[in-house]
């Protein structure tokens, strides 16, 4: 795979010792951006090479897991047992070397280590050192434990959702999270904006520590609710719905609908051929139409019960109307856009082989980014790859 | 000192997701120059009545810790103006549907052009290239296009609009691949356009199971299951829609569970003694979890399963995230005053750094305008006669 000496990060040494998503997801980000990322596991790997679910492997066997393919592709492993002497010893003389450690230690367990701040600012004070732990390196909830359904529920969206046509259907379950281990990539963004921030105060200051918490980042991108809360309203999964539109169940799947503006509802009345009830004048008004919402919708979902998707979204883009496929994986991996757009790349994986993975949803001067090589297999021997 | 102190951005962006990269930037030290017009104004400039605000907002979160000046992109001597701006910026950044900062003359080869080591981030719903580039949409829409809103939902139900969480991440994004472009700047010399992409945001952040259905899998809707931990889920606590969410890792964990829940008897049953056999009844295992959060409070249930060794957290609301002292400790709330002095909650930068502890929000909204002074006469060197001449002529208006 090709791999230019002039991507962003190029020549930035990263080490990471990652066990969970955000920290791992915050080494992937700067590894495709050009670093140089070496993944501390210890003997018997990094925990998220057994998180399913798994690759096929050869002749039906599993094969790599799927969540550590993704997140581990074009870093290098190095056994390392931070227990040991030696692997102390091992891996500072990695961090002699490197400009970067992300470390999702537990913080109690890190003095001890020798990796607690006050031991790593003495020892290397130009390294940029990234903790990322669910609740953060302090405060009084520094030691908890966090998944990934913990930290979207302690960060406020979790209460939140769903919306619309999944709370009108089922409003007496509880709450959702967002898919697969959104809440922990949030910690890991968080930590490599952390990251390139210290970086680039470095040549001024020497190095530093980030203390970042996932908890944190999801609160932050979840900021409107507190916002709203300054402003008056309390927000809540029942009132947060869109009025009208909103997720729309078609013949062939699911559309999303959503007219903020005038010119949007009139492109939308279009689209439903100017039926009588759409025309009312009262609907001209965009509030009356908001008191009105759920009757609105129910005519939507009759007219779009009976047609297909694309149908809706081809002819409805034509007239300025918002709207979106819900697609699905494969309906991704094979979309013109995505395709066009090189966001897919075929990666190696040992024992599944080539498969298309996601690189990143960055360009750079119009050209899609790349990944060095596949997730690497577990390092044989402590410091091999060091 | 603040991180990104020195660092100046020419900031065009509009919506939510252009707009909470530049903050999350401005509070890291990066000085931002909110260019707004009173021909458009920004959202948060305006009633939303549909949100109970029937006048501007008194404080915007994405908008806080700005700089404003005005500009009438629509006139030439207005361009000429943001061009003046860029000049002495590091970063230009919008989120227009691709081809209009073009349409302005304010494309990047112009930008190059006002100076030489720009770097340009264009935040789009689609990216800058492709047959879908022209599409506008909403945070739903990246969502729905980018496969994160099919995988979110009940295993039965429909897909999941993700909302503003999915612009603010985009933003986030977006400010870290800003980062890396300018770290490519001082190692090269050399500027960039960054373009990204909010429904290939939306994809990169279920990029695994985009990776199991390229190698045959076939990737479902799981609700608040997971596929390997179980007891996992959000489970009602004593009271009218209070939850708690809970995650068990291992088998000691489910042990200690049991025996929290009084049910010493589940410690040695063979049906619930592994994670493979757990994950086989399910509906079983969370109903024996819901008849024991039932009767608890969220509260004292959570400190006693963190205290077990289990990953638990109440499902918050907002009062009390507002409220929560570990947040209010970290700086991941803080207060901020209104125009009048009255205090506010609001969320704080999501990182702290030992060599800058000031970072986060260090001023509210900004008036349409408010640092004319600043940027037209102390930066750019501008008389008052000639600023007056181009509000005369509705250039800064």
């Amino acid at each position: 795979m090709p791999h230019e000496a002039t991507e962003p990060l190029a020549g930035l040494k990263v080490v990471a010792n990652a066990s969970g998503v955000a920290a791992a997801y915050a080494a992937r980000m700067l590894a495709t951006m050009g670093a140089n990322v070496v993944l501390v596991e210890p003997e018997g790997g990094c925990p998220l090479r057994r998180e399913p679910p798994f690759l096929p492997g050869e002749q039906g066997a599993d094969g790599m897991s799927s969540l550590f393919a993704y997140l581990a592709a074009g870093m290098t492993s190095a056994v390392v047992e931070p227990e040991a002497a030696a692997g102390r010893e091992a891996l500072a003389t990695m961090l002699a070397s490197a400009d970067v450690y992300i470390d999702d230690t537990p913080v109690a367990a890190r003095a001890s280590l020798g990796t607690d701040e006050t031991a790593l600012a003495a020892a290397f004070p130009d390294l940029v050192h990234a903790s990322v732990l669910p609740f953060g390196a302090t405060g009084p909830k520094a030691g908890w434990k966090g998944e990934d359904v913990v930290v979207q529920h302690a960060g406020g969206e979790g209460f939140l959702l769903p919306n619309g046509l999944a709370l009108e259907m089922f409003p007496d379950r509880p709450p959702l999270k967002i898919a697969g281990h959104f809440g922990e990539m949030q910690g890991g963004i968080a930590t490599a904006l952390a990251i390139l921030s210290a970086l680039w105060a470095r040549p001024r200051c020497g190095g530093q520590y980030a203390d970042v918490s996932s908890q944190d980042a999801n609160l932050a991108i979840g900021a409107f609710a507190v916002q709203r809360l300054g402003d008056g309203s309390i927000e809540h999964r029942l009132e947060r719905s869109f009025r009208y539109g909103g997720v729309i169940p078609c013949a062939d799947g699911h559309v999303e609908l959503l007219t903020l503006e005038q010119r949007q509802w009139d492109g939308l009345v279009e689209l439903l051929g100017r039926p009588e009830w759409a025309c009312n004048p009262a609907l001209a008004d965009g509030l009356e139409r908001s008191r009105r919402g759920p009757q609105i919708n129910r005519r939507i979902r009759e007219w779009a019960a009976a047609r297909k998707v694309d149908e809706i979204v081809d002819a409805g883009q034509k007239l300025g109307v918002p709207l979106a496929r819900y697609k699905s994986p494969a309906e991704i991996l094979a979309d013109p856009q995505e395709c066009h757009r090189g966001l897919f790349q075929p990666v190696p994986i040992e024992g599944t082989g080539e498969v298309g993975m996601l690189v990143s949803p960055f360009h750079f001067d119009g050209r899609p980014l790349s990944i060095r090589s596949g997730p690497p297999a577990l390092a044989a021997a402590e410091t091999d790859s060091v | 000192m603040t991180p990104l102190c020195g660092i100046r951005i020419a900031d065009f962006t509009v919506h939510n997701a252009g707009p909470f990269c530049t903050h999350l930037l401005s509070q890291l030290g990066a000085e931002v120059i909110k260019i707004e017009s009173a021909m458009r104004p920004d959202a948060f400039r305006k009633p939303h009545p549909v949100y109970g605000r029937m006048g501007p907002a008194t404080f915007d979160q994405v908008a806080s810790t700005k700089l404003s000046v005005r500009i009438n992109l629509k006139k030439r001597e207005g361009t000429a103006l943001a061009k003046r701006i860029v000049a002495v910026s590091d970063v230009a950044a919008e989120s227009f549907r691709p081809g209009v900062m073009d349409r302005l003359g304010l494309g990047y080869g112009a930008l190059k052009a006002a100076r030489r080591d720009i770097v340009m981030l264009s935040v789009s719903s689609s990216g800058q290239s492709g047959p879908d580039s022209h599409f506008a949409g909403y945070a739903p829409l990246f969502g729905a296009w980018g496969g994160l809103g099919a995988m979110t939902g009940y295993a039965d139900g429909p897909p999941i609009e993700i909302r503003h969480v999915m612009d603010h991440s985009v933003g986030m994004n977006a400010a870290v691949a800003l980062m890396a472009a300018l770290h490519r700047r001082r190692a090269t010399g050399e500027g960039s356009h960054v373009d990204v992409a909010a429904r290939e945001v939306a994809s990169s952040l279920v990029g695994d199971l985009l990776l199991l259905a390229a190698a045959g899998g076939e990737p479902a809707r799981i609700g608040n299951a997971h596929p390997r931990m179980a007891p996992h889920g959000v489970y009602p606590a004593k009271g009218e829609d209070r939850w708690l969410a809970l995650a068990v890792a291992d088998d000691p964990q489910w042990a200690a569970l049991a025996r929290l829940m009084g049910r010493e008897d589940l410690v040695s049953d063979a049906r619930y003694a592994s994670e493979a056999a757990r994950r086989a009844r399910i509906p079983d295992l969370d109903s024996i979890v819901m008849a024991w959060t039932r009767t608890q409070e969220a509260e004292a249930a959570v400190l006693a399963l963190q205290a077990a060794g289990i990953a638990a957290h109440i499902s918050f609301t907002t009062p009390e995230i507002v409220a929560d002292p570990h947040l209010r400790e970290r700086g991941a709330i803080v207060e901020v005053a209104e125009p009048d002095g009255t205090p506010r909650a609001a969320v704080g930068v999501p990182m702290r750094l030992s060599k800058a502890p000031e970072i986060g929000i260090h001023r509210g909204t900004p008036e349409l305008g408010e640092d004319e002074d600043h940027i037209y006469g102390e930066l750019l060197g501008m008389t008052r006669e000639q600023r007056r001449a181009l509000e005369d002529a509705e250039v800064i208006y």
